[in-house]
Formats: C-alpha cells, structure tokens, sequence
C-alpha cells in the first residue's frame, strides 16, 4: 500500500475542513456580533528512515524523512472588532473595543456574548432575543418613556411626565485574557471554558473596557471577498491532492500488472 | 545482466514511490502556515554505481500574508522561533500563536514560545512585537523573542506540527525580521507540485517498461538458450 494515498486524502479532508469552516463564516456574515473563525494546519508525525548523517569525505547529508500529510491543528475565532452598524432602536448596544455582555443561561452559568440586540421581558426585565436576562439584572419601570443608555453603561430612564431621567442600573462588561479560548455555545452565546481563563467584570470605558453605543448592533467581522478568494484557493488545493491521489492509485496499478 | 539491471530498476522504482510520497506530503500541506517542504534528489556518490536518493528540507522563504490578527507571526530571513515542549526545545517558523489561559505567549498546543528569559506573559490589553522580536504590552517592555539558526540546516528533523528538532548548537539570528499580524504560506509550489506528479508517473512508467522488457529477456535466456 502506498502511504502517499493516505497523505493525499489528509491533503483533501483538511482543505474540505477549510471550506467547512469558510462556509460557517459566509452563513453568519449578517449575524450581529458574529466573529469569524479560520482553520489553521499542521503537518504531522514524519516517518524517519534514516537519521542525518555524513557519508564519506562528503559534507552533513540531511535525514530522510517521510512526512504522512496535514491536520487539522486548531480553529481559531479572530475577535476583532465588527464594524458599527445604526439602527436608532433604544434597546440596541454595540461595543466598541474589549469586553462581553453578562446573561443569565438557564442552566444557570453565565453566557458571554457581543450581540446587543436587547428587548425587554414580560415583567420588564432586559434580555437577550432568547429571552436570557442581562447580568446585573436590569428592570425598567413599565411607565418609562425614554431609555438613555451612557457610554460608560448607565441606564436611565424618564417616566410620567417627570422630566428628570432617574438611573435605574449600571451594565457590566466582563473580559477574558484569551477570548479566543471560549466556547461557542451557539445563539451568539460563548461560555468560559480553561482556555479562555478567568472573567473579569468591570464598568465599560474603565480599565481597557470598551464603551458601550447606543442604537447601535456590531456586525460580523467577516469579509466576503476574503472568505470567497479563501474558498478558491481550499477548492484549488482539494483538486491538487486529488490528482496526487490518481497519481499514486496509477503506479499501484501498474505495479501490480506485472504479476502474470 | 539482465538479473542486475532489475534490481536496479527495482531500486529505481522505490525512488519514483518515495518521491511520490514526498510531492504528496508538500501538497497536502499547501495551506498550512510556516510549512517547509521536502526535496528529494538522487546523488551518485564516488565508488558506488547506484544513485542514492538525498532528502533536504527547502528552507526557502515563504511568502507573508496579512492577517491583522496581533497573535499572527511570521519570520523574514533565516530563523527560527523556539517552543518549550514537553520533550525539549523545538524549533518553528511561527504561524498563529495565542495566549494561555497564564497569560503567556504559545502555540497552538499551549507550548510556550521562549523568549530570552523563558516564557512570555502577554495578558493585557495591546500586545505589539517589533521587527526585532522585542514584546511590549500596553506600552510596557515584557520580553525579547528568540530568534534562533542552525550552523547546518541539514541536521533538522522534522517532528511534525510545524516543529523541527536541532540536531546542533543553535545560535542568535542576526538576519531575521519578526512581522506581527501576518503568516507565512508554505514555500511549496502547488503549479510544480502537480508537474512533478506528472513527471514521477510517467517516469515510473518508463521504468517499469524496462523491467518488464528485462522479465522478457531473463525468460528468453532461461527457457530458449539451452535449447539445441
């Protein structure tokens, strides 16, 4: 058996992976707070026939070594920041720079997430669009007829025909020392993982948080003519090892013709 | 002869497989970042009749893509990065890193990527690496990379992964430019790759004719020589 057939189909289930994952990002590019992923590779264990050595009265003849093809090494999220995108909707929070809205999962744990696209509950609670509560808990009274939310994250309203705005909360941005550690846990929801480390709660505009826009939603980081001209190049690497593979089958087949 | 010439053939059959495998391995790592791929050469050394097949890794520079992604590092010039690993210090050409859950500056196993005084704490709010490998965050100085080369090319072993074992003393890069944000493609030619596949087919082909004439002419000697 010919080990570079396996090389080969390494070769096309890696750059198949690529298009997995360059689809994933196509399918969310108009997903609020989305962050696009990109497949990283590494070549595996290598198969040493022989060690590096010095043949005679010749110079150092490097080792022979035969490598068995490619794998996937990581998937890796890149967090840079999505472009702003107005909306005019009071409820609607973008992030500008670092850091993570708080909810509430059912379960219990905390969700992390860059999606600000908030409404309010039944009992007037701020919540995601799957209804999870905000952390801290924020309430706004039934009567309130104008929300203003700051820059540094303080919710205050106006009710009744007071003019005065009265703050009712203070949102929380929380941080991770290696965002790209966290755990999608789909919804636009991620969750702490080891990875990931530790949260750090803070106020937004405070100690690298970033501050917070109102009527504003953070689009997704990803760029189509990027993604597109990456798909091309995963399709082109696929047919390669494709060939590589008809090659290989050609010289078994023929190698073994010659047993009458 | 004819006896001789068959196994020659044979030998040079193994060759054509092996390089083969080697145009398939390069191939198949087209799109991994910081890859090095392999050469595989017949050399005919003095005294000896038979060519023998030489491997060399093909230290030629990749080119650097953008990424913007701060974590992102590739090397310009003649150098390696070097990862603390379980087994002992390894050698890389970059590619994209992160941060551990310490805080420290690793690879995509969690290895540490060395710096002059061992592991690098990186946990802050804007990492940046200067084209001499220096670290700072948040304005602050945490750490120089090291940069390192081989006396002798020949002595790496690759280990996979990206990685490559020195087999001598490694010494300061002199020559070297660290670029943040960008990665190194693989210095392997996807456009010759398929040519050389092309012409190791048809090579192996050939060859396998001649064996196949030499099989003729060992039966004609065999069986109709003797023959009065």
């Amino acid at each position: 058996m010919n080990p570079g057939l396996r090389t080969s189909a390494s070769g096309m289930i890696a750059q198949q992976k690529m298009v997995d994952v360059i689809a994933n990002n196509l399918a969310n590019v108009n997903t609020t707070g989305f962050k696009r992923s990109r497949a990283n590779f590494e070549d595996v264990l290598y198969e040493t026939v022989q060690g590096p050595r010095t043949s005679a009265g010749d110079a150092t003849v490097g080792p022979m070594q035969i490598g068995h093809g490619v794998r996937l090494a990581a998937v890796t999220r890149i967090h840079g920041q999505g472009g702003p995108e107005q909306t005019g909707r009071p409820l609607d929070l973008a992030i500008e720079g670092e850091g993570f809205f708080q909810v509430q999962l059912p379960s219990g744990d905390t969700g992390y997430t860059r999606d600000g696209s908030f409404t309010l509950s039944d009992s007037g609670q701020l919540v995601t669009n799957s209804g999870a509560a905000l952390v801290p808990n924020i309430v706004i009274p039934p009567d309130a007829t104008n929300i203003t939310i700051s820059e540094s994250g303080s919710v205050s309203v106006t009710s009744g025909k007071n003019a005065q705005s009265v703050e009712v909360g203070k949102l929380e941005l929380a941080r991770f020392v290696n965002p790209a550690g966290m755990l999608s846990l789909g919804g636009n929801l991620y969750g702490e993982t080891v990875a990931s480390g530790q949260p750090t709660t803070g106020v937004p505009q405070e100690d690298g948080f970033g501050r917070l826009l109102q009527g504003t939603l953070e689009s997704s980081n990803v760029e189509v003519v990027q993604e597109m001209t990456d798909m091309i190049a995963a399709q082109r690497a696929y047919e390669i090892n494709s060939r590589a593979i008809r090659a290989a089958e050609d010289m078994m087949s023929s190698i073994s013709d010659l047993i009458r | 002869m004819p006896l001789r010439s068959i196994i020659n053939t044979a030998r040079t059959l193994s060759y054509y497989t092996r390089l083969q495998q080697t145009t398939a391995n390069n191939l198949a790592n087209v799109s991994t970042a910081g890859f090095k791929g392999d050469r595989l050469t017949a050399r005919q050394s003095a005294g000896d009749p038979h060519p023998v097949p030489v491997q060399a890794i093909d230290l030629r520079q990749g080119t650097l893509r953008d990424t913007g992604r701060p974590f992102d590092l590739a090397l310009k010039g003649d150098g390696f990065l070097v990862v603390q690993t379980p087994q002992g210090e390894r050698l890389t050409r970059g590619g994209s890193l992160g941060i551990g859950n310490d805080g420290t500056l690793v690879d995509n196993h969690g290895d540490a990527i060395l710096g002059s005084d061992g592991p690098i704490n990186v946990s802050g709010r804007r990492v940046e690496i200067g084209t001499d490998g220096s670290v700072s965050v948040d304005g602050k100085s945490v750490g120089q990379l090291r940069v390192e080369t081989v006396a002798d090319p020949s002595t790496l072993t690759k280990e996979g992964a990206g990685r490559f074992i020195p087999g001598g003393a490694t010494q300061a890069a002199t020559s070297v430019t660290v670029a943040q944000g960008a990665l190194e493609d693989a210095n392997v030619d996807p456009l010759l790759g398929t040519v050389d596949l092309i012409t190791i087919q048809r090579a192996y082909a050939a060859n396998l004719d001649v064996l196949k004439t030499m099989d003729g002419v060992m039966g004609t000697v065999t069986n109709e020589l003797g023959r009065v």
